[in-house]
């Protein structure tokens, strides 16, 4: 689903990544850890198409696609969805409004029918019950006073609504407690499909033993330094990320 | 009266021409005391601070005459929860026939001055003598106007609803005029819309008394015609523990100004909202005075403008807090949008503060869509014309949110979306 090459990019000019190379299947479920800094939150946004960042080097491809070639707002209708670790706020649009007018762009890009706001209203109704978000929350405008935890959760409806080939969340653990941090690990999980795939850029293990991954990727300063199964996950609950930086500077001495 | 200026255009006596129309007999120490201070003032010169960057030439360059009766049809402006609670003014007199109050509840008298008594209703007792001398104008040249008082602790239900039309053939003045009372403990919501269509200047006057305890809930929206001139004056004066609000969403005219006046006293909470939304080579000022005068008053204004093309935008906000006034609670923010390089943005806070223990503070940002805001939206499959439209609406949409009256609401969120070119979104109401 998702062929990244020898990526590299940079920020006002400053290289940020230094050759990624991953390959994404659909049904697979990959988390790329890092120390804070390591670049794993560019990658997402790179992959986003965050206008900051300059692609210097490397392919990804999508589907087949050259993935560059493609806007920010193309690459959502191809399929990319990139939950945020900070969402912006909104004010002045409603959040229901502006999940609707998300979804009928993809659906329209889809060929598949718009909802008016009749229809959407029951189809939302469904979806809000699979991230326990209240009601209310659907009335506000898009994200503008809500809590850390109130915006992760409707980063995930948005990925509900959305139903995204390949899910990039990017700290979806950070602001939220642990009953939150289960609701939503719950949802990502029954959101995940044979046909999609799941990025998880992620800090802190913890999240990883609800959202359980196939391939764990550590990361720090640019470059893929380890992957391996979940086990590399609980081993970097236990002893940090130290020793794989000390192991990849003694590979890189030999 | 012509005069060759400096500059080789024509230029009309304009004070003189506006005076020139007959002084109607009503309010005569009003009047003459307004007349007074406008043979000592005059108009506001070019090099006045206080119009420094809102230019009157145009304005002095046309001759405008009195304003005829005349009819229109007001069905395009009716709100349903208002039918039978509105008074309208067309060219500055009473529309009779186009006016309903038959659901006006009893006890609240909602008038044309032309048949309220003069000793009731005090007109130009509230605030300072004079703020303006487009509110002196007024008052030496009003026709008429309306008068609502609201009785001691009646909560009127349904808003009131005030429209003043404009339907000019050559160039007209008008001076529409409007004074509210709440008596204490009263509560009221109203709706105060300008309209009009051609050449035109009107410069309305608003005074508001507001009793121990009462609440005005106050919308304004002015929609003029892109041709015609708003100087218009409002002055609230808030008695202890009383609360007025107000909105001003500006829409229309080719330059515009609005000059609102509040006093607190203890305890009384004033909010002063605003929106201008900007095009072509509008102008749009807003200079607005919030004195604290005594302890624990709160105030509250966000002022936001849009501004595309030529526009210019002009917020003065001045805060005064008085000695006296310990406890005061007072924000202001100021937010502007430019949409265009040329379009250009003048605000300026003036906070003075006498007292030692308030809380004060002030913002102002101006500057274009925040490319982060832009990327999430795209991220979520909006092209880049649809996300930066969605996030002007949004913008605009934001003060209307809390606008009372359900259908205006609707109305005016369609308005802002056709100016914001969200139209292509769908309902995003």
């Amino acid at each position: 689903m998702l062929s990244i090459k020898n990526l590299t990019a940079s920020i006002n000019g400053t290289p940020v990544l230094k050759g990624i190379d991953l390959q994404i299947n659909a049904g697979e479920v990959h988390a790329i850890m890092g120390p804070n800094g390591s670049g794993k939150s560019t990658l997402g946004k790179v992959l986003a198409g965050h206008p900051s960042y300059e692609v210097t080097g490397g392919e990804v491809l999508f589907e087949g696609q050259n993935l560059f070639d493609l806007e920010p707002d193309a690459r959502a209708r191809a399929g990319i969805f990139m939950g945020f670790q900070h969402p912006i706020e909104v004010p002045g649009v409603s959040n229901a409004s502006f999940l609707r007018l998300a979804y009928n762009k993809k659906a329209e890009a889809d060929g598949r029918d718009e909802l008016d706001p009749l229809e959407f209203d029951d189809f939302i109704h469904e979806k809000i019950k699979l991230v326990a978000m209240r009601e209310e929350f659907l009335d506000r405008s898009l994200n503008e006073g809500f809590s850390g935890g109130e915006k992760k959760r409707n980063e995930i409806l948005q990925m509900a609504v959305l139903e995204p080939k390949l899910a990039i969340l990017d700290e979806l653990d950070s602001g939220l407690d642990i009953d939150a941090l289960r609701v939503l690990g719950d949802a990502v999980n029954r959101l995940q499909r044979a046909d999609r795939a799941l990025l998880i850029i992620t800090h802190f293990p913890r999240i990883l033993e609800t959202i359980q991954p196939q391939f764990v990727h550590v990361l720090s300063g640019g470059r893929i330094l380890k992957s391996a199964g979940k086990e590399l996950a609980l081993e970097l609950e236990e002893r940090g990320y130290d020793w794989v930086l000390e192991e990849a500077a003694a590979g890189g001495a030999r | 009266m012509s005069t060759a200026t400096a500059s080789g255009l024509a230029q009309h006596d304009l004070l003189g021409t506006l005076l020139a129309t007959p002084r109607p007999p009503e309010w005569a120490d009003l009047r003459a005391a307004a007349e007074a201070r406008l043979a000592g003032q005059g108009l506001p010169a070019a090099h006045s601070e206080d119009w420094k960057y809102t230019d009157l030439k145009a304005l002095q360059q046309i001759a405008f005459g009195p304003a005829p009766q005349a009819k229109v049809d007001v069905s395009a402006l009716l709100l349903p929860e208002m039918v039978g609670t509105r008074q309208v003014f067309v060219n500055g007199h009473h529309a009779p026939h186009t006016s309903c109050t038959s659901a006006v509840p009893a006890g609240v008298r909602f008038l044309p001055l032309s048949t309220a008594s003069e000793a009731c209703h005090a007109l130009g007792t509230v605030g300072p003598d004079s703020a303006s001398p487009f509110e002196d104008l007024n008052s030496a040249r009003f026709q008429d106007g309306a008068v609502i008082l609201v009785p001691k602790n009646l909560k009127v239900a349904l808003p009131l609803h005030l429209l003043f039309i404009t339907k000019a053939e050559g160039p007209v003045a008008v001076f529409p005029r409007l004074m509210v009372v709440l008596e204490r403990g009263a509560e009221l919501e109203l709706v105060e819309e300008h309209h009009g269509e051609g050449t035109y200047l009107t410069a309305p006057v608003v005074e508001v008394r507001i009793a121990e305890g009462a609440i005005l809930r106050h919308e304004r929206v002015q929609r003029d015609d892109a041709a015609a001139f708003h100087l218009g004056t409002l002055k609230a004066e808030v008695a202890k523990g009383g609360q007025y609000h107000s909105r001003t969403l500006s829409f229309g005219a080719r330059l515009s100004r609005q000059q609102p006046w509040v006093r607190l006293a203890e305890g009384a909470e004033a909010s002063l909202d605003g929106l201008a939304l900007l095009e072509g080579s509008q102008v749009a000022d807003t200079h607005s005075f919030m004195f604290h005068a005594e302890p624990h008053g709160t105030s509250h204004q966000l002022h936001k403008c849009i501004v595309d093309g030529q526009a210019r935008a002009i917020f003065n906000g001045q805060v005064l807090v008085a000695p006296r006034a310990q406890g005061t609670d007072a924000k202001q923010q100021s937010r502007n949008l430019l949409l265009s390089e040329s379009a250009r943005v003048d605000t300026k806070p003036q906070l003075e503060i006498y007292a030692d223990d308030v809380k004060c503070s002030h913002g102002a940002t101006v500057g274009a869509l925040d490319p982060e805001e832009l990327f999430y939206l795209q991220s979520r499959g909006l092209n880049a014309d649809d996300a930066r439209n969605l996030l002007t609406y949004g913008f605009a949409a934001d003060v209307l949110t809390h606008v009372p009256v359900a259908s205006l609401r609707r109305a005016l969120r369609q308005l802002v979306m056709a100016r914001t070119q969200a139209v292509s979104l769908g309902d995003l109401s």
